[in-house]
């Protein structure tokens, strides 16, 4: 935990704000000293600013439903609360809120232990944010989605629709028959954004708020880049309707990763208890077989943000001026949902795939469409 | 357990696995089906036609030397009807090109074909050695990448050939992807994951035959066919960008290898979600910096840089110092035009005259740099998109024996070996 305030704390040879003038200088913005008051607020307004499309505009209206998803890391923490506190300044000021949170926590674990740890943080956060709405799903929910048609996507053991067996035994089946630990992660985060979206028009949310930082989005520009998925990138990194109708928005874009960790330690009580800290990815096994792509990916982000912070941040305005193609003649991905065009499915039949004879028989089974990513995170 | 046989003919011992998918192949499997891929890859983007004159860019490294024994085979094989001739570039970097040279002077007796030597004392009046001695080790790739650029072209025309095929392979063409994300340059990203670039009108077209096939296997055909090429990389580092981007794509490889592909096709589709705003015309910073800047990179290394992870790192600092500065900038910006609309009490103002005034303070600085249209450099004549091609620009300044970026050797003085571990240690510890 040292390290996390490295780089914020580094170096002061001017003992006050810099912004203020008043308070000692703990931290840094950029190139500038500032006191915990200030960086807080830098913080506090660099969120707000991204959702002020949920500001207050003329006569009431009904408050907008909005869907955050929580995942207990440093950031979506950090959005909680930070929109916890604008929603109470909006309440304070008017007696009215423009928008609702439905927080979401989606349960990746696989034993009840640690579903019981999970809900128990889950009432942590309820009792210290009691405004809003809370909901827990399992992953294995996923498997009730009438929108995926699991016997349609060339699975090598697609989850049986037996209801005797529970979910999460099929589920895990399911998990096991991929061929590889990025492809696991791949296909486990695929599922998680379904479920949310399903979670978000069921509820009648218009919007999810995503946690990410900018070092978390450009790790994904380019992990999703990385295993063939660049194609999705505008849906991933910019705000806007996503194909399913919802819109993404990334209310934390512009702050840090290294900044939203200093951050959770600053605010009134701290928010350090609310949140399970990944291991450091420096940590990464060595074992090629157990890495991931977004293992790889995360840790070097994180050198580079320690050392080229506005390249991070550069990478993230880089990758959100692409622009999605029109709709037309395009069907949806069977498992992530998001549109491919005609003839692109797959990862076969493209300049790249050259050689139907070095492919293994399997795969020339038909089924339904597949984008890029997902057939090759299905196919290995 | 008896030995495993052959994926592809069942008949004889699998001694090879394919880097690419880890199919379990035999010799001779292995070597017709890289050649077939090749052929697929040629014919499915009809990137020849019957009677063509091709100048194939030999280093005498394995890429072109395995490019120019596939293109032959493939000639004869299918009848392409093809005129090959090799075309090599002398840099003028000793102990690098002296010995390469002299495996693509072997290389034209065993194939067969005509060689053609351009070396850029004749068409700079520097060599390589010379530009180093100058600018210090730093930034040379960007000397060396704009000089060979036009080095080849002007090779051909000097031969009467319009259509230069080169080596780079699919590790190039991923490296170059990732490196153009994290420059922010994505018209240089759209344009380099074409098979053919360079634009309709210029006269020299080229390709890159092997933009799908992995390092891994190239360097496995050259072996099993017992190819004469060279294989020291050159003696100077990679630019940091590109030394990070490539170990980022070694790193991948290992992890899933079918990365490698993925980033191209990743790449591929991402180039038609590039807006035309941004495409050819480069009006956001980050391609202010990088079109000013380290550049000559629309491929892979195709012979320059070495896979050893040394990079400098000078380029990422100069590139985050004007990133930062231009952050500041922005931020004084906005706080001035705020300040003028609360005098005009109009919230609908803001807006516009933020954008405006944003707009008027891009064209002032970057008004040379806004319009890319084809025309000829003024002082050589050669196809550019500015009044002065870069080949010319860089020499003006090696000819006032000051080097064209001042920022980046004051960095190099101060910061070099502690940047440098640093790359070192990003490029290290994702193993």
């Amino acid at each position: 935990m040292v390290d996390k305030q490295d780089l914020t704390t580094l170096n002061r040879p001017d003992p006050l704000c810099k912004r203020c003038g008043e308070n000692p200088s703990t931290h840094r913005i950029r190139s500038e000293q500032v006191c915990q008051k200030c960086f807080g607020q830098y913080i506090t307004t660099k969120a707000v600013k991204r959702i002020e499309t949920y500001r207050v505009r003329g006569s009431a209206k009904v408050a907008r439903k909005l869907l955050l998803p929580l995942s207990f890391g440093a950031s979506s923490a950090s959005l909680v609360h930070i929109l916890d506190r604008h929603l109470q300044g909006q309440y304070d000021r008017m007696n009215r809120v423009t928008y609702e949170l439905y927080i979401v926590h989606i349960d990746l674990d696989i034993d009840d232990e640690d579903r019981e740890t999970s809900s128990m943080l889950l009432e942590k956060y309820k009792a210290r944010y009691p405004r809003h709405t809370y909901s827990s799903i399992g992953l294995e929910e996923v498997l009730n989605l009438q929108i995926i048609d699991w016997n349609n996507l060339g699975l090598p053991h697609p989850p049986s629709t037996d209801p005797q067996k529970p979910g999460m035994e099929r589920l895990k089946v399911l998990i096991r028959s991929i061929p590889s630990t990025t492809s696991r992660v791949d296909i486990i985060s695929t599922l998680l954004s379904r479920l949310l979206v399903e979670a978000a028009r069921t509820s009648g949310c218009e919007c999810i708020l995503f946690g990410d930082s900018t070092t978390r989005l450009a790790e994904k520009t380019l992990t999703e880049t990385a295993k063939g998925r660049g194609f999705s990138l505008p849906w991933q990194v910019s705000d806007g309707m996503s194909p399913y109708g919802i819109g993404f928005s990334y209310p934390l874009r512009d702050v840090l990763k290294q900044e939203l960790l200093s951050f959770c330690s600053l605010t009134t009580p701290p928010l350090t208890d609310l949140i399970i800290y990944q291991e450091p990815s420096s940590h990464v096994s060595s074992s090629s077989k157990l890495t991931t792509i977004d293992d790889l990916m995360t840790q070097y982000f994180q050198s580079v943000e320690e050392n080229y912070p506005s390249i991070v941040a550069n990478v993230v305005r880089t990758s959100s001026k692409l622009k999605p193609l029109s709709m037309d003649g395009t069907a949806a991905c069977g498992l992530c949902g998001l549109p491919v065009e005609e003839g692109t499915d797959g990862i076969f039949g493209w300049g790249g795939d050259q050689n139907p004879d070095a492919r293994p028989a399997r795969e020339n089974e038909h089924h339904g469409i597949l984008c890029y990513g997902c057939s090759r995170s299905i196919n290995g | 357990m008896s030995p495993a046989l052959c994926a592809m003919c069942r008949a004889s011992r699998a001694l090879i696995i394919r880097p690419k998918n880890h199919q379990k192949l035999c010799k001779a499997c292995f070597i017709a089906i890289f050649e077939a891929e090749i052929h697929h890859t040629i014919t499915s983007t009809n990137l020849f036609s019957p009677g063509d004159r091709i100048a194939i860019g030999a280093s005498g490294g394995k890429d072109s030397t395995v490019l120019a024994s596939v293109l032959k085979t493939l000639n004869e094989r299918y009848n392409y009807g093809l005129d090959l001739v090799l075309l090599s570039i002398d840099e003028g970097i000793k102990g690098y090109r002296d010995d390469s040279l002299e495996t693509v002077k072997r290389n034209a007796v065993q194939y067969g074909m005509p060689l053609k030597i351009v070396g850029y004392d004749e068409l700079y009046g520097w060599t390589m050695d010379q530009v180093v001695e100058t600018i210090g080790k730093k930034g040379n790739c960007t000397y060396c990448g704009v000089f060979r650029r036009q080095a080849l072209d002007r090779g051909a025309k000097m031969l009467g050939i319009k259509h230069v095929v080169t080596g780079h392979n699919a590790d190039d063409v991923a490296e170059t992807i990732l490196m153009n994300l994290l420059r922010g340059d994505l018209p240089r990203l759209a344009r380099s994951t074409n098979i053919i670039t360079g634009d309709e009108m210029s006269e020299v077209k080229r390709s890159k035959p092997l933009k799908y096939a992995y390092e891994k296997e190239i360097v496995l055909y050259a072996h099993h066919k017992k190819l004469d090429y060279f294989s020291t990389e050159c003696i100077y580092s990679p630019e940091a960008f590109r030394g990070s981007a490539r170990s980022l794509i070694k790193n991948l490889e290992r992890v899933r290898p079918s990365a490698i592909l993925d980033v191209v096709r990743s790449g591929e589709d991402m180039a038609r979600l590039v807006p035309e705003e941004v495409t050819g015309i480069s009006q956001c910073k980050s391609q202010k910096i990088s079109l000013s800047n380290a550049d000559g990179g629309d491929e892979g290394a195709g012979g320059c840089g070495s896979s050893n992870g040394r990079s400098s790192g000078g380029e990422m600092a100069e590139m985050e110092k004007k990133l930062q500065q231009d952050e500041e900038a922005a931020g004084r910006e906005v706080e001035i035009t705020s300040v003028s609309s609360h005098a005009n009490g109009q919230r609908h103002d803001r807006i516009g005259g933020k954008s405006h005034l944003r707009s008027r303070a891009q064209g002032d600085t970057g008004r040379k740099l806004l319009r890319q249209t084809l025309g000829t450099c003024k002082r050589c004549g050669y196809m550019s998109s500015q009044e002065i091609c870069k080949a010319c620009v860089l020499l003006d300044g090696l000819n006032k024996n000051r080097p064209k970026m001042e920022i980046e050797i004051d960095v190099e003085d101060e910061e070099s070996s502690t940047l440098r571990r640093r790359m070192e240690g990003i490029a290290l510890a994702a193993g």
